[in-house]
C-alpha cells in the first residue's frame, strides 16, 4: 500500500461518501436494496482499481461522475420511485460496462484505424431510427426493443466524435493550410468530414431533433476549429447550419411550437406552454437557496424527471445548488480539456477535445432550454436525467477520456503543470 | 499553436456557463417572485391546506380545512355569509373578503424566510406559517333559529344585529346551497332561477314598502314639519295628479293621529306626510340616513339605490312616503334603520369580523358610527309608534310575552308577482339588544310571513344574548 494508491482512491472514495450520505435522505423505498449499493460502490472501486496508474492520470474525474449521477439518482428518487430502480439498475449496467471495457480502453488508438465503423454504425442506428423509432412529441428518438427503449443518438455523438478526431488528424495539416478560396484542396478534405454536418442535418430533417442535432453540429465546429484553427470552416458550416435551422422553423410545426412557448410560456398556459410555464413556476418557487430536498413540488411538471430534471434540482436547491452543479459540469468539461490539452499526438488530443466539446455543449443546451435562455429541445442533462442510453454513454465518455488521461505522454515523461488549462477551475465536488 | 485553441474552447464553456448561470439568477431569484405570483401557479393551491379557519363569536368553527379539503359545518344555513373558496369558481363571502388574511404567508422569493423553513424542516418541525384565523360576531343558536325559519320559505332573507354596535349576529339568504359541494354544484347554480348564489341579506334590492315609513316618519318629525299631534284624514283613497293612493283592502281608516296613521299603515296619510316633507328636504334626510351611500360593510354589500331628483314628482314622492316607487334598499339597510331607531338616532357601522388571529398576533373591529341621521328624541317617538304597531297595530304577530317589542310590516308590491314580505323590529324595546330585518319574497302581507319569522327569532336571541 502506497501513499499514490491511496490518493488515487481518495477522489471516488470521498464521493461515495457523500452519496452514501445524500442517498439516506431520499424517500423511503426509492433506494437500494443495500446489497444493490453495495454493488455499485464496488464496481466504482473496481473501476478505479483497473485504471492503469500512469501519467498525469485525472481521478477526480470518475469521481464527478459518480457524484453527480447520484445527484441525479436523488433527484429521481424524489420524483418517481419507480424510474429511480430502473435508474439503478441503468447505473448497474453502466458501471458494469466500464469495469468491463476499462482493459481495452487503454487501446483507445485503435478507435482511429476503425474510422469508417463509426460512420457506418452511425448510419445504421440512424437506419434503425428511421424504420423502428417511435414518434415522441414530434420528434423520432427511441427504439423500443420489449420493454428496453434506448435513444440512439446518446451513442451516435459518440460515434461520430470518434470518426471526427480519426479523420481530422489525418487531414488537419492539408485543410489547414488549404487557401480558403482554393476549392479543390478544400473539396476533397472536406468532404469526407461533412459527414458529420451530414448527420446533424440527418438528424435535423428525419428524426427532427433540433436539440442533438444542434448538439452534434457545436461539436462538430468544436473539433474541426481545434483542429484547423480555420474560423471560416466554422462560422461556413455554422450559417448552413443556421438557414437549415430557419428552415426547419418554416416547416415543423412542433419547432414553431417551441420558440412561441419560448418566447411566451404562459401565453397557453394549459396547452402548449405548460410544460414550460410549470418549469419556471418550479425555478421560481426555488429562489435563492432552494425549498429544501423533499420540500418544493417539482411534480407539475411534465417529464420532470428526463427533460425537466434541472428545473426539479433548481426548485429545491436554489440558484446555489444550480450554480453549484453548473460547476461540477463546467470542472468535468474542463478537466477533459486539460487531458486534452496534455495529449501527446493530434488524434488524441481532438478525440479528448470532441468529448469536452460534446458534453458541455449538451448541458449548456437542455439547462439554457430549461432556464429559458432559448427555446427548449429535448435532449438529456447527462448523469442528472433518468435515462438508460444517457447514463451508459455519458459513463463510456468519461471512462474513455480518463483512460486517456492515464496515458504516458509521448513526448514529455516528466509530469509538468500546464499553463494554460490546468487552472483546476471548481473541481472538488 | 493548436493548444491555444483549445484554450479558447475553455474559455468559451466558461462565458457560456456564466451566461446560464446569469440566466438563472434573473430566472429565480429577480422575476422570481412575480413568476411565482402568477394566478395558474399551482403551489397557490398547495397553501391551501394551511388556510386559516373562520368562527363564530363563541368559538364555533364556521370553516376549516381538512386534508386539503375546505369543510364548512353549518353547510348551507351560512353559504352566503362565510362563502367559499374553490379552485375552479373563486371565492366567495368571508373566505373572499377575507382572503388575504385566511391565506398562509407564501415566502416565495424570501431567501431568509426559506432559511428558516430549511432549518425547521431539518430539525423536524413544520415551518410552514398557518393562514390567520377569522372571528365573526356570528352567534350559532340565534343563526341556527334564523336558518330553520328562512329555509322554510323559497326566497328571502334575514339578518339579526345588535342594534348598539352594529355587529351581525346571524345573517341568511334563501335559496341557498350546500358550499361543502361548491365544485359540483356551482355550474347548476349560477344558471338557476332564483338566483342561490346572490347574497339577498346585503346584496338583494327590495322595494322597503311600508317599514321605509319608519324612516318617513323619523324625518317629517326631526324636520318640524309634523309632530305627535298631528292627525290625518285617510278616506281610503288619495289623488294625486293622474295617480291614486289606496290602503288596502279598500280599507278607510277615517281621522287618525301619527301613532294611529303608522300603526295601522296607512298608505294615504303617509303620501301626505312625504308631500308635506318635500323634495329638498326628503334628498337632505336621504343624505342624513346616508341612503344610497356604502355601508362601508367588511362583506360586500350592494347600496341602496335612491330614485334620481329630477324624476321624482308629486305623484312619486307620495308613493316614497310608504317606500314605493324607484326606490331599493337591502335587507342590512333596514335592519340599521330599525337599529337607528334603537340606538337613539345613531346608525351603527355594521361589521360581521370582529378579531383576525395570526398566531400571537390580532387585530380587532369594533363599533363604530356610520350616520346619526335623528335625534334622540325623534328616535324615542319612531321608537314609540314602533311598539304601538306591535301591540296593537299590524304588527301583533311579532309580540312575545314579557318583552316590549318594537317593529314595522311591510308588504312591497312588485312588477313580479305576489307582494314580499317585510318585517323590521327590535327588542326590547326599553334598552334594545337585537335588531331583526326579515323579508320573504311574494309571500304577501308583512303581517302574515315575515313577522312570525321575526318573533321566532327574536325570542330565541334575546335569550342567547342574555346567556
Amino acid at each position: 500500500m502506497s501513499v499514490a494508491l491511496l490518493y488515487r482512491f481518495l477522489p471516488s472514495s470521498a464521493a461515495l461518501v457523500i452519496a452514501w450520505f445524500l442517498l439516506s435522505l431520499a424517500p423511503p423505498r426509492t433506494i437500494g436494496p443495500p446489497w444493490l449499493l453495495m454493488v455499485l460502490a464496488a464496481l466504482a472501486l473496481l473501476w478505479v482499481g483497473l485504471q492503469p496508474a500512469r501519467g498525469r492520470r485525472d481521478d477526480i474525474l470518475p469521481a464527478l461522475a459518480i457524484f453527480i449521477s447520484t445527484l441525479g439518482l436523488l433527484m429521481v428518487a424524489r420524483l418517481s420511485p419507480e424510474l429511480a430502480r430502473k435508474q439503478q439498475l441503468w447505473l448497474l449496467v453502466s458501471l458494469l460496462l466500464v469495469v468491463a471495457v476499462s482493459p481495452v480502453l487503454g487501446r483507445f488508438r485503435t478507435l482511429a484505424s476503425l474510422k469508417y465503423l463509426w460512420v457506418l454504425g452511425s448510419i445504421v442506428m440512424f437506419a434503425l431510427l428511421a424504420i423502428f423509432g417511435q414518434e415522441v412529441n414530434g420528434a423520432k428518438l427511441w427504439i423500443r426493443i420489449g420493454t428496453i427503449q434506448y435513444e440512439p443518438v446518446e451513442l451516435i455523438k459518440l460515434f461520430i466524435v470518434f470518426f471526427l478526431a480519426a479523420y481530422l488528424a489525418e487531414t488537419a495539416d492539408v485543410i489547414a493550410h488549404a487557401k480558403p478560396w482554393s476549392l479543390r484542396a478544400n473539396l476533397k478534405y472536406l468532404g469526407p468530414l461533412f459527414i458529420g454536418w451530414g448527420a446533424s442535418m440527418a438528424i435535423l430533417v428525419f428524426e427532427r431533433d433540433l436539440g442533438m442535432a444542434t448538439l452534434l453540429l457545436a461539436t462538430f465546429s468544436a473539433i474541426l476549429y481545434v483542429a484547423t484553427r480555420r474560423a471560416d470552416l466554422v462560422i461556413g458550416s455554422l450559417a448552413v447550419f443556421a438557414a437549415a435551422a430557419a428552415w426547419a422553423v418554416h416547416h415543423f410545426s412542433y419547432v414553431q411550437t417551441r420558440i412561441a412557448v419560448w418566447h411566451n410560456p404562459f401565453a397557453d398556459p394549459l396547452g402548449a406552454g405548460f410544460q414550460a410555464s410549470q418549469g419556471y413556476y418550479s425555478l421560481a418557487a426555488g429562489g435563492l437557496f432552494g425549498t429544501g430536498y423533499r420540500l418544493g413540488h417539482p411534480g407539475f411538471i411534465p417529464d420532470v424527471a428526463t427533460d425537466y430534471v434541472y428545473a426539479a434540482w433548481g426548485e429545491e436547491f436554489g440558484a446555489l445548488g444550480a450554480l453549484l452543479l453548473l460547476l461540477l459540469y463546467l470542472a468535468i468539461v474542463w478537466r477533459t480539456l486539460v487531458i486534452a490539452r496534455n495529449q501527446p499526438d493530434l488524434y488524441t488530443r481532438l478525440l479528448a477535445v470532441g468529448l469536452a466539446a460534446t458534453l458541455g455543449f449538451q448541458v449548456f443546451i437542455i439547462v439554457g432550454g430549461v432556464i429559458g435562455l432559448f427555446p427548449l429541445t429535448g435532449i438529456t442533462l447527462p448523469f442528472m436525467s433518468y435515462g438508460g442510453s444517457s447514463l451508459v454513454a455519458n459513463f463510456l465518455l468519461i471512462a474513455l477520456v480518463w483512460a486517456m488521461s492515464a496515458q504516458k505522454s509521448g513526448h514529455d515523461e516528466t509530469p509538468r503543470r500546464d499553463t494554460s488549462l490546468s487552472m483546476e477551475h471548481g473541481s472538488n465536488p | 499553436m493548436k493548444n491555444k485553441s483549445i484554450a479558447q474552447l475553455g474559455t468559451l464553456f466558461v462565458i457560456l456557463f456564466a451566461i446560464l448561470f446569469a440566466r438563472q439568477i434573473y430566472v429565480q431569484v429577480l422575476a422570481g417572485p412575480a413568476i411565482a405570483a402568477r394566478g395558474q401557479n399551482p403551489r397557490h393551491a398547495l397553501l391551501d391546506q394551511y388556510r386559516g379557519r373562520i368562527l363564530a363569536g363563541d368559538g364555533t368553527v364556521l370553516a376549516l380545512t381538512v386534508k386539503n379539503k375546505r369543510v364548512y359545518p353549518f353547510g348551507a344555513s351560512l353559504a352566503h355569509t362565510v362563502g367559499y373558496t374553490s379552485q375552479r369558481y373563486g371565492t366567495a363571502g368571508i373566505e373572499d373578503s377575507y382572503d388575504s388574511a385566511l391565506t398562509p404567508p407564501d415566502t416565495t422569493g424570501d431567501p431568509i424566510a426559506q432559511l428558516f423553513e430549511i432549518a425547521a424542516a431539518v430539525t423536524g418541525k413544520s415551518a410552514q406559517p398557518r393562514g390567520a384565523d377569522v372571528i365573526t360576531t356570528l352567534n350559532p343558536s340565534i343563526q341556527a333559529e334564523l336558518s330553520v325559519r328562512m329555509q322554510a320559505e323559497l326566497r328571502g332573507a334575514g339578518i339579526v344585529l345588535d342594534p348598539r354596535t352594529g355587529a351581525v349576529l346571524a345573517m341568511s339568504s334563501v335559496p341557498s346551497f350546500d358550499p361543502n359541494e361548491i365544485d359540483a354544484l356551482f355550474p347548476a347554480l349560477s344558471i338557476a332561477s332564483g338566483s342561490p348564489l346572490l347574497n339577498r341579506a346585503t346584496s338583494g334590492l327590495y322595494a322597503p314598502g311600508s317599514t321605509f315609513k319608519i324612516v318617513t316618519a323619523a324625518d317629517g318629525l326631526e324636520s318640524g314639519i309634523i309632530n305627535m299631534q298631528s292627525t290625518f284624514e285617510d278616506p281610503g283613497y288619495f289623488v294625486i295628479g293622474n295617480y291614486t293612493v289606496h290602503d288596502d283592502e279598500g280599507e278607510v281608516p277615517g281621522f287618525l293621529d301619527l301613532t294611529g296613521a303608522f300603526a295601522r299603515s296607512s298608505n294615504v296619510d303617509f303620501a301626505q306626510i312625504a308631500l308635506k316633507i318635500g323634495v329638498a328636504t326628503w334628498y337632505e334626510y336621504v343624505a342624513k340616513w346616508g341612503l344610497g351611500e356604502s355601508l362601508d360593510f367588511q362583506l360586500s354589500a350592494e347600496r341602496d339605490r335612491i330614485p334620481r331628483r329630477d324624476d321624482v314628482f308629486p305623484g312619486v314622492l307620495a308613493q316614497l312616503g310608504f317606500g314605493q316607487a324607484s326606490l331599493l334598499v337591502s335587507p342590512l339597510r333596514m335592519a340599521l334603520v330599525a337599529s337607528t331607531i334603537a340606538n337613539r338616532g345613531i346608525t351603527p357601522r355594521p361589521y360581521i369580523v370582529r378579531q383576525i388571529k395570526r398566531d400571537g398576533a390580532r387585530s380587532s373591529f369594533g363599533a363604530a358610527t356610520l350616520a346619526q341621521p335623528i335625534s334622540p328624541e325623534t328616535a324615542q317617538n319612531v321608537k314609540k309608534m314602533m311598539v304601538a304597531v306591535v301591540q296593537a297595530g299590524t304588527g301583533t304577530a311579532a309580540a312575545l310575552p314579557g318583552v316590549t317589542v318594537a317593529g314595522k310590516t311591510g308588504t312591497a308590491t312588485n312588477p313580479a308577482g305576489k307582494s314580499h314580505s317585510w318585517f323590521v323590529c327590535f327588542a326590547p324595546a326599553q334598552a334594545p339588544r337585537v335588531a331583526v330585518a326579515i323579508i320573504v319574497e311574494n309571500a304577501g302581507y308583512g303581517a302574515a310571513v315575515a313577522a312570525p319569522i321575526a318573533r321566532n327569532v327574536l325570542r330565541v336571541a334575546l335569550q342567547a344574548v342574555r346567556d
